[in-house]
């Protein structure tokens, strides 16, 4: 998408930290609390991400536990660690890769939406399979908690201005590249 | 503003004047090498295209049955909004809000949104006067997740195997041809035509 952007308004690096942290934070509860729970025919089953991811890997549905391990485990980890860097690379100043490290934040950005999987998972489910005591999944803490880590991800990729990595705004250039 | 404008690069700031592209062509940023404007396969009037098409199908993608379930003789028939409305129920009302948000109600206000911006130009009206819609734009798509849900659908609809008969519904279909329609709506959609008068070969991004 092509958009006309006003000025170079630097955004705020600090509020990007603080909601990376807060989400980082976030990422604790909902790793460690149930985000799923199955109760089939009264053998009832509760499932962290993990716990999920690696049962998906034991009934031999390898592709598929490695989307949600991806998604749900990998992203946000990776996300959080590209911030961490970007945010320190500004702040260390100094001589850097710009151009390297707007391409990470171009690749951070698109990759964010994608732990929402996990969020989205849960809701169809809870919707879809309720039979009563034969078969039902409820959701569960943990996944609020995910939830609540995927959005302040995602605020903090948007509180950063990738402008801040480049010494000054340059002048006008003279023809973009056409490959 | 006008079509003569410079043009920012979204990433690193870097300013560029506006060059003709051939269909198929791209314009990089100089600077970053950020993908700045694509002159889309389908013509000037794609995204309008796209975006009146996904509008139409969000409507009988939130009515149709989504996906069908049996269990032992029990029938259970799910919508869009079906797991928004037991989280809902189940006390996880902001959950709910950020699945029907997100899922829901972002990815229509976006092809909405491009719609208005694109409508007016296209058909040679006055365009409106909505300084803040290209901004809106530009944020709804950090929030629009349709594909993102149409791959969490297909993954529980594999991790259900034999839990539950499961027949996929019109709904569905709907859904994932509405996801197909904005995102190739947002590869096709150009800013620039908000409220520059129609040109007969874009001018795209950059310098």
């Amino acid at each position: 998408m092509n958009l006309r952007l006003s000025p170079v308004r630097f955004k705020s690096n600090s509020t990007a930290a603080a909601l990376a942290v807060a989400a980082a934070v976030m990422l604790v509860p909902a790793n460690l609390l149930p985000v799923l729970s199955t109760e089939t025919s009264g053998y009832n089953r509760s499932d962290t991400i993990f716990s999920g991811t690696v049962e998906l890997w034991r009934q031999g549905l390898w592709a598929i536990a490695a989307i949600v391990f991806t998604a749900s485990i990998c992203i946000p980890a990776v996300k959080l660690a590209g911030l961490g860097w970007l945010l320190l690379s500004v702040r260390n100043g100094g001589p850097r890769d710009s151009r390297r490290l707007t391409r990470t934040f171009a690749v951070l950005d698109f990759v964010g939406r994608w732990s929402m999987l996990d969020v989205f998972l849960a809701a169809f489910l809870t919707g879809l399979v309720q039979f009563g005591e034969i078969s039902s999944v409820q959701a569960r803490s943990g996944i609020v908690a995910f939830a609540a880590a995927v959005v302040l991800t995602v605020l903090a990729t948007h509180a950063f201005d990738p402008r801040v990595l480049w010494p000054k705004p340059a002048k006008v250039s003279p023809n973009p590249c056409q490959p | 503003m006008g079509k003569d404008a410079n043009l920012t690069c979204r990433l690193c700031g870097h300013e560029h004047r506006p060059v003709r592209l051939a269909p198929g062509e791209r314009a990089l940023c100089a600077r970053c090498g950020t993908v700045m404007a694509t002159e889309g396969r389908f013509g000037p009037d794609a995204a309008l295209a796209f975006s009146i098409t996904g509008l139409i199908l969000a409507l009988p993608a939130a009515l149709l049955p989504f996906v069908i379930a049996g269990k032992l003789g029990d029938e259970r028939v799910c919508r869009l909004f079906t797991g928004v409305g037991a989280l809902w129920r189940n006390g996880m009302r902001a959950l709910a809000v950020v699945v029907f948000v997100c899922g829901a109600l972002l990815p229509v206000a976006l092809l909405g949104a491009m719609a208005l911006l694109q409508f007016p130009t296209r058909l040679k009206w006055r365009a409106p006067n909505i300084p803040f819609l290209p901004r809106a734009v530009h944020i709804l798509e950090h929030w629009a997740f349709p594909e993102v849900q149409v791959l969490a659908v297909l993954v529980a609809l594999m991790k259900l195997g034999d839990l539950v008969d499961i027949t996929i519904g019109p709904g569905f279909w709907c859904y994932c041809a509405m996801a197909a329609c904005l995102v190739l709506a947002q590869r096709s959609f150009d800013l620039e035509l908000g409220d520059a008068a129609p040109v007969p070969s874009r001018t795209a991004a950059a310098p």
